[in-house]
């Protein structure tokens, strides 16, 4: 198949009558397109077969194969090729019965110039939104099986190790190499569990959300006891990997106009996030302040930062910021502890900020993050303020479940 | 029970290596881990194993891939057995080993989780393998 030159479109034009193929040839071709005439059907395929033109105009009454005959083998040759029959007046019938099997529209003759380039512009038009929007679906269905695949690895991988971990329990349970592992292996076993439905519960909670909505109700809800609470149930976490955690809200309640599992859910992420990612003996601060017509919400902690290059991608379905490298962390196959596996970590879900970011945008909100490697991140959420004298109004008006 | 070889796990899942070397050692294997494809290039260079196993696909995306080619292209490491072990193989289409063509050049694959009676008996199948020209080349030497 050779190309059309310069990305010209090219066309075939099949009819019997000399003196038509040759005003086709001159219209089309004065529009720029690249023009091929066949003098009979059976030809004409031969040349569509190997030219594959974008649009094909065959006359309905040839001696030898009919054009209607000639439609149908187009079509079969390239369903995308567009086709437009011309006819005699006496032959409008066939000409309705040749768009009902496939042909674009049909031209009755005589025709003048402008009606054949017109229809020729329209067949085309139509054929680049039909390709576009297949090509659009092609590159749809491709991302929803990388996510498919990518699903499946993180599904499988923890599940092979909890396997692994049982099946040698299993047949080495008394042997000395393994015995001594036994408690060790099997709180493993429920960690890996736990993470595991914890990325069952995200991935669900996205696809839920996906084509609706994850805010059931606008409601107004009071900041200050969400982000305390939060606080206080994270307090034993962020303990036990040496990390302090703090909530200065000297104002206000903090009244927003949000969906309260929504926020909860939103500054659970943030919070343990911080807590994950951050330094033994280092900080999560917690704020708030209002400013006009929103609540400004922070959550930074001291810990590697993202470079910039993996700002943008944060908020991206299962991308997770990768493990700083740490001194000495090499290949000692040691575990430190029950739990913590030592030295480089991944940590969540990597579906917590792109539920966060889901949430922020019902909300009719922002979420931005501002990082410096080496000494933290701040995440900043803005939420619209609940205001008293629109507040009921709109909560009456508004069923968003 | 002697030592049949020394063994280099190569994965990112501390969970999944630490197991599977625990259950090597006690059927006679020595073992060394490597937690991404750049380190066990590294080890396998210090090393010498006498065999590999490999995980492709790790946090890393396709570290393994990388790390498994550049094994192959170690005069050094000629000859030692390289296994690819992953959970990515029959889910997914696109991912498709075909040592024929040479750019994933491996001995054998075992999907995750492993049947660990396979392994074994594909390692020492192996292992058996390996050492056999090397005794010939030893003994034809004048």
């Amino acid at each position: 198949v050779t190309e059309a030159p310069e990305g010209r479109e090219r066309i075939v034009v099949i009819d019997d009558d000399y003196a038509m193929r040759l005003s086709c040839r001159q219209i089309l071709a004065r529009s720029g397109f690249e023009v091929e005439t066949f003098e009979d059907g059976t030809q004409g395929l031969v040349g569509v077969a190997a030219l594959k033109p974008s649009l094909v105009v065959v006359d309905l009454k040839m001696p030898g194969l009919s054009g209607m005959d000639v439609v149908r083998r187009v079509r079969d040759i390239d369903p995308e090729i567009v086709l437009v029959v011309i006819t005699g007046y006496a032959t409008i019938g066939t000409a309705v019965e040749a768009m009902k099997s496939g042909a674009y529209d049909f031209l009755p003759k005589p025709f003048k110039p402008e009606e054949l380039r017109l229809i020729v512009a329209r067949g085309l038009e139509r054929r680049h939104l039909h390709r576009k929007t297949r090509q659009l679906e092609v590159e749809r269905e491709l991302m929803r099986r990388r996510f498919i695949s990518f699903m499946t690895h993180q599904l499988k991988s923890p599940l092979a190790a909890i396997h692994q971990y049982l099946d040698v329990l299993q047949r080495l349970g008394d042997s000395p190499d393994v015995a001594g592992k036994r408690a060790e292996w099997l709180e493993r076993c429920l960690v890996r569990t736990g993470q595991l439905r914890e990325l069952i519960d995200d991935w669900l909670l996205l696809a839920k959300s996906e084509g609706s909505t994850l805010v059931a109700r606008r409601e107004r809800v009071d900041l200050r006891p969400v982000l305390e609470g939060v606080v206080a149930s994270y307090e034993g976490r962020a303990g036990g990997a040496g990390v302090s955690v703090s909530a200065e809200l000297p104002a206000a309640e903090y009244p927003v106009l949000a969906d309260r599992n929504c926020v909860m859910v939103l500054f659970d992420n943030l919070i343990t996030n911080a807590i994950d990612y951050n330094r033994r003996g280092g900080q999560v601060r917690v704020s708030a302040r209002a400013e006009p017509g929103e609540v400004v919400v922070e959550v930074a902690d001291t810990g590697p930062g993202i470079p910039a290059e993996a700002v943008e991608l944060l908020f991206e379905e299962f991308f997770r910021v990768p493990p700083a490298a740490t001194p000495g962390d090499g290949v000692d196959g040691g575990n430190a502890g029950v739990g913590g596996n030592g030295g480089r970590r991944w940590r969540g879900t990597g579906l917590g900020l792109p539920i966060c970011k889901r949430i922020v945008a019902e909300l009719g909100g922002g979420i931005e993050v501002e990082s410096e490697v080496g000494s933290g991140s701040t995440f900043r959420v803005h939420l619209p303020a609940y205001r008293e004298e629109s507040g009921s109004r709109e909560e009456a008006e508004t069923s968003w479940a | 029970m002697g030592v049949k070889g020394t063994v280099l796990i190569v994965d990112d899942d501390r969970d999944f290596s630490e197991s599977l070397a625990a259950f090597l050692r006690a059927h006679g294997y020595r073992t060394l881990q490597a937690y991404d494809g750049a380190e066990g290039v590294k080890v396998a260079r210090l090393a010498s194993p006498d065999m590999i196993l490999m995980d492709v696909i790790m946090e890393e995306r396709t570290a393994g891939f990388f790390a498994v080619q550049q094994l192959r292209q170690d005069s050094q490491l000629d000859g030692v057995p390289i296994f690819v072990i992953s959970s990515l193989y029959t889910a997914v289409p696109e991912f498709r080993i075909e040592p024929a063509r040479g750019w994933l050049s491996h001995d054998a694959f075992f999907p995750k989780p492993v049947d660990l009676d396979e392994l074994l008996a594909a390692m020492e199948a192996h292992l058996a393998q390996a050492s056999y020209p090397a005794l010939q080349t030893g003994e034809s030497e004048p």
